[in-house]
């Protein structure tokens, strides 16, 4: 049985402690997901809260059988995404950043010297803008495929679409991307 | 039909590109796009775009979530957590002070405090009232630069004499004889011939070395107690 769907049945039985660690282990991916989207600090801390809230309230509906727990969160923080999205459309005037990128993740094995830190911080805002100016079914599917690493069924499963529309949003959505870089001035390095 | 680089069009590359880049195209698949790809300048330039933007958003960190966004939850979730009670909480106001931004500074400022009362002649194994008077504190000021100025200028003229005495001890090196070389078209001929006097060296020496024994007398009573 997988470590998420034991912590699930803990979390069922009353142990708050297991509950401790589901949120643990889930919190930056989440995070990454709502801040990826929105492109605000604010908004994601708010949207990761209530992704947890609803979780919390919702954890007994969880069925391992129709897929990981990862995915089954992922699919919840999609549909909130998106009502959000929706919600707020009217109130967003510009597609621009509202606010500093948070921190990146530090990795001490992968051995980076400063300067390519530095790097990766200034490409990860400049894929954060171009990210922005993507339609968000292109956007989300990127996100889901290449900086979450969710493979296509995943996502076909945290979409709910076929798997034809995954792929298709997937390859419209890179080449989008490439193109908004492309007039930013990016080039791949 | 058979997949080949003449069926094969642009539209087919864009249609399938993450497919391409993904893995998922079968063996004769990839046979027809690589074919087209490398005949096809405007599709050459497409694949390597987009497979840059997509190895540099696999090499992309994660974003860091704040740190107290997971208490947030929790306590949203939960409600808050116990705090741990006994003999620590009664110290708890003391951790700013174990932080060591907070331990630098406390030494710092030890450290001005001690050097300043020592420059105002404060004695701390017998402090006495008449130390703190601005009189005292002016005259032990005023003595401390002073004997800070004689001891520098008196370490300044040591370090000249030993410096003139390792010029005056240290071997001139006598000049080689230059091999002889006819100049290059353009160049001149070098220095000039030097004086007689510059090559008589025995002279220069018995001078210098009566310098020298002059000078070690008037250190030598310098360095006594």
């Amino acid at each position: 049985m997988e470590p998420d769907t034991q912590l699930v049945q803990l979390c069922l039985k009353g142990d708050s402690s297991a509950w401790e660690d589901l949120v643990r282990r889930h919190t930056r991916r989440v995070y990454g997901l709502c801040y990826r989207f929105t492109s605000s600090r604010h908004e994601a801390e708010d949207l990761t809260q209530e992704v947890f809230l609803r979780v919390f309230r919702t954890l007994g509906s969880y069925n391992a059988i129709h897929g990981g727990f990862a995915t089954w969160m992922t699919s919840l923080t999609r549909n909130l995404l998106i009502d959000h999205y929706r919600r707020t459309k009217r109130d967003r005037l510009t597609d621009s950043m509202d606010d500093a990128m948070p921190e990146l993740e530090e990795k001490p094995a992968a051995g980076r010297r400063p300067d390519q830190i530095a790097l990766l911080g200034e490409l990860s805002r400049q894929v954060q803008q171009a990210l922005g100016k993507l339609s968000p079914e292109l956007r989300e599917a990127v996100i889901l495929r290449d900086l979450q690493g969710l493979d296509y069924q995943e996502i076909q499963t945290a979409l709910q679409v076929p798997e034809g529309t995954v792929k298709s949003r997937i390859n419209r959505g890179r080449i989008e991307l490439a193109r908004v870089l492309e007039q930013m001035g990016v080039r791949a390095q | 039909m058979e997949l080949t680089r003449l069926n094969w069009n642009c539209a087919m590359t864009e249609d399938r590109l993450s497919d391409y880049l993904d893995g998922l195209l079968n063996a004769e698949e990839r046979g027809a796009f690589e074919s087209h790809r490398n005949g096809c300048e405007a599709c050459a330039a497409l694949v390597e775009r987009v497979s840059g933007v997509v190895q540099n958003l696999h090499a992309l960190p994660a974003v860091v979530e704040p740190p107290h966004l997971v208490y947030a939850i929790l306590d949203a979730t939960i409600g808050p957590r116990k705090v741990k009670e006994g003999w620590r909480a009664w110290f708890r106001w003391l951790r700013p002070v174990w932080q060591p931004q907070f331990a630098y500074g406390a030494l710092t400022v030890l450290v001005t405090f001690g050097v300043l009362s020592h420059a105002l002649g404060v004695q701390w194994q017998k402090p006495t009232l008449a130390d703190l008077t601005p009189a005292a504190m002016v005259r032990n000021v005023n003595r401390h630069a002073h004997l800070a100025y004689a001891r520098s200028s008196k370490f300044v003229s040591d370090l000249r004499i030993v410096y003139e005495i390792q010029t005056r001890l240290r071997p001139e090196t006598e000049p080689e004889p230059e091999p002889a070389h006819t100049p290059a078209p353009g160049q001149s001929n070098g220095p000039a011939p030097r004086e007689p006097h510059d090559t008589n060296r025995v002279n220069q020496m018995s001078h210098g070395f009566a310098e020298t024994a002059v000078l070690f007398e008037q250190l030598v009573p310098r360095r006594l107690p």
